[in-house]
């Protein structure tokens, strides 16, 4: 797919970000929106997939481990083709499945349960070991948030992943530098994650993670001996001005207003 | 019973590539052999459980039947979150396996000793929880969990338990009766077992007829076996080396409370809801909680006398 289709499609996942939050009448917004690029190219580029065939063996996988931005992997999912975008109107509604912070088994393509952070590289290492274990080409794909590096149980599988050298396992960071209460840089400064990796074991390259061209090349740079990271620099709220690294709006509920600017400015997107 | 434990697992690794042995840096039992022969299946993951159990449910996620090993506290709470989200959320094929359940551990101190996890993790949806007497109940309680699928503690002793004067068989949930009586029953989990039945021998010395049942599984619990014992004897107690706050007892107790049984004498026997300022070993321990048979056998005659 095109530079410029899978910068449609990320516009597309926005507003369906925008559209799912409004109706849920409160839900993470920013730091969905800071993975949507990310997101975009695993799906339409990177990953070895068949969105009519959820469980085929031969699949890459993706697992979320910041939960709390299920929002922007429903859409993607749901633009990719794993199931109708009409589902994504049932998210946080009473009586559905879909809630939220990723679930397993409640959408197609959904590979593993997260929301409490720290929990998605160790469930990818598994994954991962399996795979290689098994002498399956397969790759797996971890989206962490900047932020959630300050859970211990990270450092524990990035340990694991170098030291044994699970050369298909790749840790992406949605380093967008803002957590709930302010800048992680701030809070716990647990940057800069490059030679913290790097001397874990681990291959690093940073990059734009709203950059289409350096997304795709990134996840291409997967080596033979070393796990793979990519600290990808994110702004939170990114793609809707009023949100752009603005704190509150992390999870905050839209108005009117601020739905109808939303998505105003997303349609000028071409 | 470790050593039963890793066996088990490990002649059933070599039959089975799906079958993975994890271990915080655990175990000095065979696993050397293990780990040469089918390296694929063991891995230690190191002094870093709750990355042990979100790797055995990630390979669980991939169809893998994950047998995950420590000492009890370091595999049931220090990673608590990652059993409830990673494990029983997502319903996977993970058995942890917990060495040192109760007090055998007491010499090292309560970091080391487990009287909070049966209730921990009775709690958890799901989850299934047995604790085996000895080594043989353990070596068929793992060899039974190879045909059944999810979530599973399995509590284990430390390696002194006495082996049973004969050989029985243990079926995974359902109770098994050691010794056969008509007027009372103790129920009891797990390998205080061996003082449940010189208990019953002190019992049955002073002509009281003493049924001793054999509650492996805490979880289902064996809760027909229960009523039935409800509605036909005059006296049940239950013994575990284990809190007395959410257990066996706790387990039988919620049976006995919501039946309709009258005038029955109901008591649990358990470790007390606090920390001891002293340590000791086993035995001592068991003393220190009331948890003897000597200790027990007085307060028995006085409820049913």
């Amino acid at each position: 797919m095109t530079v410029a289709k899978i910068k449609a499609v990320a516009r597309e996942i926005r507003k369906h970000v925008i559209e799912m939050a409004y109706n849920a009448g409160g839900a993470h917004i920013g730091c969905s929106l800071s993975v949507v690029d990310v997101l975009a190219c695993l799906y339409f580029n990177t990953l070895n997939i068949k969105p009519k065939l959820p469980h085929w063996k031969e699949r890459d996988y993706f697992i979320l481990s910041k939960g709390h931005a299920c929002s922007a992997l429903y859409a993607t999912l749901a633009e990719r083709g794993f199931f109708s975008p009409a589902l994504l109107k049932r998210y946080m509604k009473n009586g559905s499945p879909i809630a939220g912070h990723v679930t397993l088994d409640s959408l197609p393509g959904i590979e593993a349960t997260t929301g409490s952070l720290g929990h998605g590289l160790s469930l990818g290492t598994g994954i991962a070991l399996s795979l290689k274990n098994d002498n399956k080409n397969s790759k797996v794909y971890v989206l962490v948030g900047d932020g959630e590096m300050e859970e211990g149980s990270v450092w524990e599988a990035v340990m694991f992943g170098g030291h044994n050298k699970i050369n298909r396992l790749i840790l992406i960071i949605d380093n967008n530098d803002l957590q709930i209460i302010g800048k992680s840089t701030a809070i716990m400064h647990s940057h800069p994650f490059e030679e913290k990796l790097e001397s874990f074991g681990w291959k690093t390259v940073s990059i734009n993670g709203h950059n289409i061209n350096e997304i795709i090349d990134a996840c291409k740079q997967t080596g033979r001996e070393k796990p793979l990271a990519i600290i990808a620099k994110t702004i939170k709220g990114k793609g809707i001005s009023f949100m752009e690294n603005k704190l509150e709006w992390h999870g905050k509920s839209l108005t009117r207003d601020d739905y109808e600017k939303a998505i105003g400015e997303l349609n000028k997107i071409p | 019973m470790r050593f039963a434990a890793i066996k088990t697992i490990y002649e059933n690794a070599l039959k089975n590539k799906n079958v993975y042995f994890l271990t915080g840096d655990l175990g000095h039992f065979g696993e050397k052999e293990f780990a040469e022969k089918i390296p694929h299946q063991y891995h230690n993951v190191g002094i870093a459980e709750q990355n042990m159990v979100g790797i055995a449910a990630g390979l669980a996620l991939t169809g893998k039947k994950i047998f995950a090993y420590s000492i009890v506290p370091f595999v049931t709470l220090r990673c608590l979150e990652q059993i409830k989200n990673d494990v029983c959320y997502q319903n996977l094929d993970v058995t942890l396996i917990g060495v040192g359940g109760g007090l055998i551990y007491g010499p090292y101190g309560n970091t080391h000793c487990s009287i909070e996890d049966v209730a921990v993790m009775r709690a958890l949806p799901n989850m299934k929880v047995v604790c085996p007497a000895n080594a043989p109940e353990t070596e068929q309680i793992i060899k039974q969990l190879m045909k059944i699928k999810g979530p599973t503690y399995v509590r284990i002793g430390r390696g002194k338990e006495p082996m049973p004067a004969t050989s029985y068989t243990v079926s995974f949930g359902k109770g098994k009766i050691i010794n056969k009586g008509t007027d009372i029953v103790i129920f009891s989990t797990g390998t205080i077992l061996e003082e449940a039945q010189k208990l019953v021998q002190m019992l049955t010395d002073a002509g009281i007829s003493t049924e001793l049942i054999n509650l492996h599984t805490v979880k289902p619990i064996d809760k027909n076996l229960i009523l039935k014992k409800i509605r036909t004897r005059r006296a049940i107690f239950t013994i575990e080396e284990a809190s007395l706050i959410g257990g066996l007892g706790s387990a039988v107790a919620e049976i006995v409370s919501e039946s309709s049984k009258r005038n029955l004498v109901f008591k649990r026997f358990g470790v007390n809801d606090l920390y001891l300022k002293e340590i000791g070993d086993q035995n001592y321990l068991r003393k220190k909680h009331h948890l003897s048979a000597e200790t027990i056998y007085p307060v028995i005659i006085d409820k049913i006398t």
